[in-house]
This record gives structure tokens, sequence and C-alpha cells, in this order.
């Protein structure tokens, strides 16, 4: 048992640059694919509503507009999302999806309806899957066999 | 002429102005150090490097509401936090800050004038122990018994531990006691054990860890200090400080030789001689954690007690042989 | 002279709302009483209008530092119910990040008991390390606390080879510190005298009152949920479960630093033997009827999960038996015997996580002033009939 045990460590730190940031003033940065807030490619969106129906926290709004001209407007409220990218997962446009979680983390406002955004669109056709491949192989062997 | 030098030295230096501005740098000093020990900033924005900080929290206190309880002793309850204070700044009034006539003897040096301090910084004691009592509130009264139960521990061997020097140097009056340690430097080494108790005592009678348990945040809410808010708090906060600077002062003037010369090598030496007492405070604070109130009391009866005992006879054995 | 002394709701000792009222002579606890529900938030309810994949996050909210113990415990009893097996890589990813929890709660644990015991130099260090552990976790997950990287069939993010060897690097530097802790920290004598021999529980009481977790294993039971109930994963690792024989506050602190390094060891297996492939398996929208339980060992014990199946995307029921609440019988038999200076200790021994124990109910008659607890199922039954006779809403404006 010794006396002081920590005492040439404290030392130590004394001659040490302190550990902790002079936030706001410094910041660090924030790793990659860190989840921050989610924003919609409006152009990429074919409406499926996956994301507003997986969203834990009932954030993801689609509404018509339009029925016509097929166009919606989806309001994303951020005082309402808990930022778990769930609708990220969950949006099944491929190669690109159509929502994206950015790194903004230092959101807050002073009134939360300042924290919603909208976009207003016109829906987007899902890809077609490839074409099948062409038949004449199969028929000439089938010609050939008859 | 002497009337105007007697306000001077009441009211500016080294008087209530010096002793305000002071203590709050002493507490920024260690705040900054206790901080760096523990690899943190410390006060970092008010002012430059955060020197403004004591000030700022006296300040924000002062400007907050005052609740005074229901069933607590109105005239008591107020009157504390003053009392508190100018106890101990009278205390500060009884160092020797600069060199003063050694065959004169005035009102703030006389013979003796070392157990008068020592008795103005028990008062405090009392003064907490009234606070915690009179805000009839569960916490605070555990807390007022928790500091009369401390007391019972470290006040016999700081009185001990501090006695030694003034035996050596043959003096009740610690200008004396300093003048004779700055013209024989080489005997300040027999009263080093006697320097570290004095060192751990006064660590107890400022409840800073390891002994704070009086107002332990995590066990008791605030302690004695639980009902206190706004002036009330920031008078016992200031007492806090200015408590550190006299003790510290004391120390520094009875073991490591006090502050000679005229005004300002005075002044130079005082700042730095606290701060050096402060430093070891400080990692003292950082290096422990907090101690029971039982423990207190036996840590001080089993090793402080009998090594101040051993520290004056280490003194009496010197002065009886060599001196 | 007998005091009633409140420890709560609102104290500086405590971070969640509970009430304990000590009965004290002096410094001396005769008697103790605990007062539950200041946090009781209804997520036992809510889970039941929720489907399967909404309620990974939900369960991973019901506490802040052992998230991804009820995340995980959740979704092994799903992927049961549904009836799909997560792939290898997937499972060794999440049990990857349920011991970088594990080392990060015990981190924590460590400072908050420095802090408690007026340490407050131990406190800083330990949530300094505890730093690099915070990183490990954001690089690998999107999030410092709330990491979300369950999902029903396997896991949502993969590890790459850079991030493979920075979380190498962040163990070995976690693991130096460690063994500074464990020889210097538990050697500095007033840390010491606060620590040993306080909060005794016996073996046999342990026993007789349920305790889990580090608190059992302190008074030398030798249970852990990972060895005795490995779920498909924990027998493929190395490692020992960590006990202690003194039966203090002492034992259970040196219990949490063992099982950090046995969680190092376990990490670093986990990297070494990482197998290739695919990281989740699609999973089906609704669950054929039945019930599962599923246990898991949080770092604070014991966790259990109870959940029902009806056939449609919505659980039945949910019930969560943390391991905070297991521990609470044995607290109160402990704080009954010693100084009130120990009360924060002694508390913080437990590692409680109020949050994660709130689940009963009590009821006081507002009138004649007299107490009755309901019976979970009579509560059920009142909600359930209410809520047919109401039409409900579903996009009503949340208030403020």
């Amino acid at each position: 048992m010794k006396i002081a045990a920590f005492l040439p460590e404290l030392i130590r730190h004394l001659f040490k640059k302190p550990a902790t940031l002079d936030y706001p003033f410094k910041k660090i940065a924030v790793p990659k694919d860190f989840r921050g807030t989610p924003f919609l490619h409006p152009e990429l969106c074919i409406v499926c509503k996956a994301c507003e129906r997986d969203c834990p926290a009932e954030a993801i709004e689609i509404t018509s507009i339009n029925e016509a001209e097929k166009r919606f407007r989806m309001t994303i409220h951020n005082d309402r999302c808990i930022h778990c990218a769930q609708c990220v997962d969950s949006c099944p446009t491929t190669p690109v999806k159509a929502m994206e979680m950015d790194d903004l983390h230092e959101i807050a406002a002073f009134d939360r309806h300042d924290l919603k955004k909208s976009w207003e669109y016109v829906r987007a056709l899902p890809k077609r899957p490839a074409a099948p491949p062409a038949k004449p192989a199969t028929e000439t062997a089938e010609k050939a066999g008859a | 002429m002497a009337a105007l030098k007697t306000i001077l030295y009441l009211m500016v230096y080294p008087g209530f102005l010096f002793l305000f501005v002071y203590s709050t740098f002493v507490e920024w000093f260690d705040r900054k150090v206790y901080a760096r020990l523990q690899n943190r900033m410390g006060p970092t924005h008010t002012g430059r490097a955060g020197l403004l900080q004591p000030i700022a929290d006296i300040v924000k206190l002062m400007a907050k509401e005052d609740i005074v309880p229901d069933k607590a002793d109105k005239r008591v309850f107020t009157a504390l936090p003053v009392v508190g204070l100018a106890v101990v700044l009278t205390a500060g009034l009884l160092l020797p800050v600069w060199n003063i006539d050694l065959a004169a003897t005035g009102p703030i040096s006389f013979p003796g004038d070392l157990i008068v301090l020592l008795y103005l910084l028990s008062l405090p004691t009392l003064v907490l122990f009234l606070a915690g009592w009179s805000s009839t509130n569960a916490f605070s009264i555990i807390g007022g018994t928790r500091v009369l139960t401390m007391l019972f521990g470290y006040e016999v061997p700081l009185f001990l531990a501090v006695l030694s020097p003034a035996v050596l140097a043959g003096s009740w009056r610690m200008a004396e006691i300093a003048a004779f340690y700055r013209a024989h430097p080489l005997l300040i080494l027999p009263n080093l054990i006697g320097f570290g108790i004095a060192l751990i005592a006064v660590q107890a009678k400022l409840e800073r860890t390891p002994f704070d348990i009086p107002h332990a945040e995590t066990e008791i809410v605030g302690g004695t200090f639980t009902e206190y808010s706004g002036k009330k708090l920031a008078f016992f906060r200031l007492m806090a400080d200015v408590e550190l600077v006299v003790a510290a002062g004391l120390l520094a003037t009875v073991f490591l030789g006090g502050f000679g010369g005229s005004v300002l090598p005075a002044f130079i030496q005082f700042v730095l001689k606290t701060l050096f007492v402060v430093f070891l405070l400080s990692v003292l604070r950082a290096v422990t954690g907090r101690i029971r109130v039982d423990q207190v009391v036996s840590l001080a009866w089993k090793w402080l007690a009998p090594l101040a005992v051993l520290q004056l006879l280490i003194v009496i054995l010197i002065k009886g042989f060599a001196l | 002279m007998k005091f009633q002394i409140p420890i709560g709701p609102q104290h500086p000792a405590l971070k969640e709302p509970i009430s304990i009222r000590l009965t004290v002579e002096g410094e001396v606890i005769k008697d103790a009483d605990l007062r539950l529900g200041y946090n009781h938030r209804g997520v036992e309810k809510l889970a039941e209008e929720k489907s399967w994949v909404q309620n990974i996050y939900l369960c991973e909210r019901i506490c802040g530092i052992c998230s991804h113990s009820h995340a995980t415990c959740f979704v092994q009893g799903a992927e049961k119910l549904l009836e799909i097996e997560p792939p290898r890589r997937g499972v060794y990813l999440r049990y990857l990040v349920s011991e970088l929890e594990r080392i990060h709660s015990h981190l924590l644990w460590l400072g908050v008991a420095g802090h408690e015991a007026g340490f407050d130099t131990f406190f800083m260090y330990t949530w300094r390390d505890r730093e690099v552990v915070m990183d490990l976790l954001e690089m690998i997950s999107g999030n410092r606390v709330h990491y979300a990287i369950n999902t029903l069939g396997g896991v949502r993010r993969d590890l790459d080879e850079t991030l493979r060897r920075k979380i190498l690097e962040g163990l070995s530097v976690l693991k130096a510190r460690s063994e500074y802790y464990f020889k210097i920290g538990a050697a500095e004598p007033t840390f010491l005298a606060r620590l040993a021999g306080v909060g005794p529980l016996t073996k046999q009481q342990a026993m007789d009152y349920c305790a889990v977790g580090p608190m059992a294993r302190a008074s030398g039971i030798d249970r852990d949920v990972r060895k005795n109930d490995p779920h498909d994963f924990y027998n493929e690792v190395e490692f020992d479960v960590a006990t202690s024989d003194s039966c203090d506050v002492l034992g259970r602190t040196v219990v949490r630093i063992k099982e950090l390094f046995e969680s190092y060891k376990i990490c670093e297996q986990i990297l070494q033997k990482l197998p290739d492939g695919p990281i989740a398996v699609k999973a089906p929208r609704r669950a054929k009827p039945g019930e599962v339980v599923s246990r898991y060992e949080a770092p604070r014990g014991e966790n259990i999960h109870y959940i029902v199946a009806n056939g449609s995307d919505k659980p039945e029921r949910l019930k969560v038996r943390a391991p905070t609440l297991a521990n609470y019988p044995a607290t109160i038999e402990i704080l009954k015997h010693g100084f009130i200076a120990d009360v924060p200790l002694i508390f913080a021994a437990i590692d409680p996580c109020i949050c994660c124990a709130e689940r009963s109910v009590e009821l006081v008659d507002a009138r004649s002033g007299e107490e009755r607890t309901l019976r979970f199922s009579d509560l059920r039954r009142m909600a359930n009939d209410r809520a047919r006779t109401l039409s409900l809403q579903r996009n009503v404006e949340w208030p403020l």
C-alpha cells in the first residue's frame, strides 16, 4: 500500500497538454459514416413509403399534393428524428439510395418548427430490371431436335 | 499621518482590498493546478486564462435569489456569513507582511499573536457548525456535527505542529519567529515533520479533500451550506478563500521564514511563499480521495498527534544541546 | 436520536431519480426503504404499438449506457420468433460491439465509484480513457451512445481493414491504462479505506436475494450468462468468469476491472477470427405466434427480455427484466447495516441503471393515503378496455 500512489502521474500531467478541447472555439471532425440528419434526393424517390413505415419516431411524412401529376411532398421532422438511419436502410432504390444521412450534428434551434425540412417533387419511375436474354439459341436447338 | 497609514493598512494592503483580490487569485491558482493535475483545462474563458472566474462566481452568487428557510432562526442564519468573513479578515491582518519593527509592539504584532491567529482560525469552524444547526435541515445538521467531529481530530496536531518552530525560535510573536528563521535558514530543516503535519491539519481545517466530509456533495447534498444561497453563500465562499490565504500565510510565516524587507520585496516573497504552500495543498487535494469522519479522527490521533509530539521532542533536544 | 434522511428523488449522488428513505441514528443506518417509479416511461406498452424493426430502436433507448444490451437481447429473441439466423460475420460484429460496450460501461463505473468516494482525480482519468472506446464505437457505428448497429437478421455496418487495425491499437492503449489502474488505483490508501469492508453481502445472502452480475460474482458466485447460456457465440471464444471472494465493494471493483481484461481478450479474439461473408439476412415482416425468453449478460448483470408474438408485425407483449431491478433487494439488505457515508458507494457498487429498472407501478389512493400495488395483468386489462372505447388518432400533434 503506497502513500499517494498517483503522485508521479499527477506531476507528469502538469507538463502535458490538457486532454480537454477548447470547444466551441476548436472542434473535432466527425468520423466517416457519422449519423447526422437525414435528407432526401428528390429526383430518385419512388414514393414506396418504406421510410415512413419504418421510422421509429414517426418523423417522416409523405403526402400527395397532386394525384394526376404524381406530385408528393416529403417532410422530415428533425425535432422528432432520433438519428437512427433506419430510413436509409429501408430505402430500396438502387444504385444510389434516395435517403441519405449527412454529418450535421449542431442543429439546435430555438423553435422546434424551424427544424422541419420539406421537398416537393414528382415521383421518379422505379428502375426496370435488366431485359431477359435473347431466345434464338433454344429455338434453333428445338428445330434441330424436331 | 498615522491614522491614514492605519486606514491604508486596514482597507488596502494587507487589509480588505488586497485580501479580497488575492484570495480570488489564489482560488484561481488552486483550481488551475487541480485541473492541470487531472489533465483538464481549468478556468479558461473568463478574463485572460480564466483569472476572473472566481470573481465572476462571487458576482453571480451575489445576484441570485436569497432564500431563508421557514423554520430557521433568521437572525443567526443571516449574521453567520458576515461574522465568518469578518473573523478571517481580522486574522489576515495579523500576518507580518513586511519588516515589522521588532522592538515596538503594536496592535498587529505582539507576543502571543500566534495564539490569537490560531484562535481566530478556529472560529470559522464554530461558525460553520452554527450555520448547519440553524438551518434545521437534516443534511445541514449532519454536516454541522461532522465539522465539530473533525475539530476533535485535527486541532491538537495543528497547534502542536505550529508550536515547534515557535519553541525553537524562542518567541510567541510571529514577526520574531519569521526573523529568526530568516537569520538561520538551516534551522527550517528540523521542522519539516511539523510542516507536513501542519499541511495535513490545515487541509482538514479548510475542509478540502481528503477531509471535505462536512460538505460532501455526493452524500449530504451541501452539508452545512445546503440552505444557503445568494449573497450569504457568496460570503461563505469568500470566507473559505480568505481562510486559505491566511492559513497559507501562517504556514509560510512560521515554517518558511516569513516575508522580510520593505514593502515591495516582502510582497513578492508573500506571494511566492503562499503560492508554494497552496500548490502543495492542491496536490494533496488531487492525490487523495475522501475519507470517513471516524477515519479522520482515528488518523489524527493515531498518526498526526504522536508525530507532532515527536517533532516537539526533536525541537526541544536541539534547543537544549545546540543553542 | 432517530432521523429519517431522504436520499432522492433529487440528490447529487444519484444520476437518476429514485427515492431511498434511510432511518439513521447518528451516522449508523438502522432501516432503508426504496421507492421506485420516478422514471417510468411506459416503454413496454409502447413496444406493443411499434413493429419489430422499430422496437429495436425503442429497446435501445431504455438505457443510455447499456443501450446495446437491450437492443441485442431483443434482437436475439425476435430473430428466434421470426425464424431467421444471422450470418457468422454479423454475429461476430454484434458481439464485438457488446464487448466494447462492456469496456465503456466498466470504465464509466470506475469513474463514478471514484467520484462517489470523493476521489475526483481517478474519475477524470478513467473518463479520459473512456474517450478512446467512445471514439472507436463512433467509428464503427456512427454514434457514441445508442449505437443502433443491430438489425433483424444481423448488423447494419461492416468493418474494413483500417478500422480493424484502429480498434486493435485502441485496445492496446486501453489495456496499458487498465493495468495501471489495477496496480496503482486499487492501492491508493484513501480509496481503499473507503472500499474495503464496506457493504458486505455473503454468498448465501447473494443467492437468497437473487443478486446478479458483478454484485453476485464479488460474493464468490460463479454465474455468468455468457458461460451458462452462450447464445451461439460465446462458446467460440475463450475467456474466464471474473469472481472475487471478498464480498464487499472492493470485491465488486476488482471483479469489474478483471472483466475489463477479459473483454479485451474477447475483442482481440473476435478481431483475429472475424469470418468473411454477409453481415445480415433479410427478415420477414410478420412473426408466427409464439413466445421467447432471451437472456443476455449486460455489464450490470443478467438482462431478460420476454417477447410474445401473435402473428402480426407488432409484438403482443414485451417484458423487460433489467439487472438493476434484480439487485435492489440485496441493496436494501446491505444498506441496513452501514454508515451514511457509505450509502453512495454501496448504491454505486450495484452500478444502478435506474431507468432500466423502472417497470413496476405503485398506486397510492389520493383520499385515504393507502398504497396498493397492481399486478401488471390487471393494469393491461384496464388499459386495453379503455383503449377499445376511445378511438385512436394516428397523426396527433405532438405536445411540446
